[in-house]
């Protein structure tokens, strides 16, 4: 689109030392606003849409969130689940380590894909059968065999 | 250390498998084992390793509300849920 390149883009934003004196305001000076409006600021032609993350929904709870804008068709909604088959192995990193979260998401997208390949029986649960006491859970509604669920 | 694990993930896989099987009434669908297996060890996972984490020697129901910060829905559900059983525990209280 005639624009300059990623490298371009930072050299014009954060190599300026000039304008650093004038830059104590939280907001941007008329120079940096207008290499902003110039390289970064998403315009009518430029064909891309704007792109926004979801919002939190609760499928179980009364939603209080706002509502998302009914102009939804024109914005690029970010999505965390598009690319999941990349998603069972670290991604790399720059300075921030993987936290313990990341790697147990990474874990189950992995045991995710192993099962996925599975038919009928479920390899987990047969793992784990022999290790239930029946004092660890609530026991209410009388079920046929221990099994709840049926298979794909 | 392995068998107490494999035994908490045997009884969050129970449980899990029954709230499934709630929702699946609800709403008119089947949950494969496998999406079963996998909602549980997500859960699994989700749980304990803060709580061995946490500094404090005595978690609060603030603390717990504290996890919900980031949904306004969710912290709403999780406070209400706390001054119910509050009230209730007041209640225990004064019939002994």
């Amino acid at each position: 689109r005639g624009r300059p390149t990623s490298l371009h883009h930072k050299s014009a934003l954060f190599s300026c030392p000039k304008e650093l004196n004038r830059h104590e305001n939280w907001s941007l000076s008329p120079e940096e606003f207008e290499i902003w409006d110039r390289l970064y600021r998403l315009k009518e032609n430029d064909g891309v849409k704007e792109p926004i993350l979801p919002r939190t929904q609760f499928e179980t709870l009364g939603n209080l969130e706002e509502t998302s804008k009914s102009e939804e068709e024109a914005v690029h909604k970010l999505s965390l689940s598009e690319w999941s088959i990349w998603q069972s192995r670290p991604f790399p990193t720059s300075m921030v380590d993987h936290s313990d979260r990341c790697h147990h998401f990474i874990s189950v997208m992995d045991m995710i894909e192993v099962m996925r390949q599975e038919q009928g029986d479920c390899s987990y649960e047969l793992e784990l059968q022999p290790h239930l006491r029946i004092e660890d859970v609530n026991v209410q509604r009388s079920k046929s065999g221990s099994s709840v669920t049926s298979s794909a | 250390c392995g068998a107490v694990l494999q035994r908490l993930r045997a009884a969050v896989h129970y449980t899990a498998g029954c709230l499934c099987q709630g929702v699946a009434e609800d709403k008119g669908v089947l949950f494969s084992k496998q999406t079963v297996a996998a909602i549980s060890e997500i859960t699994f996972r989700q749980c304990g390793m803060s709580a061995w984490h946490a500094k404090r020697s005595t978690i609060t129901s603030e603390d717990v509300k504290l996890l919900a910060r980031r949904s306004n829905s969710l912290l709403k559900y999780i406070t209400q849920k706390s001054e119910e059983l509050a009230s209730s525990n007041m209640e225990q209280k004064e019939k002994k």
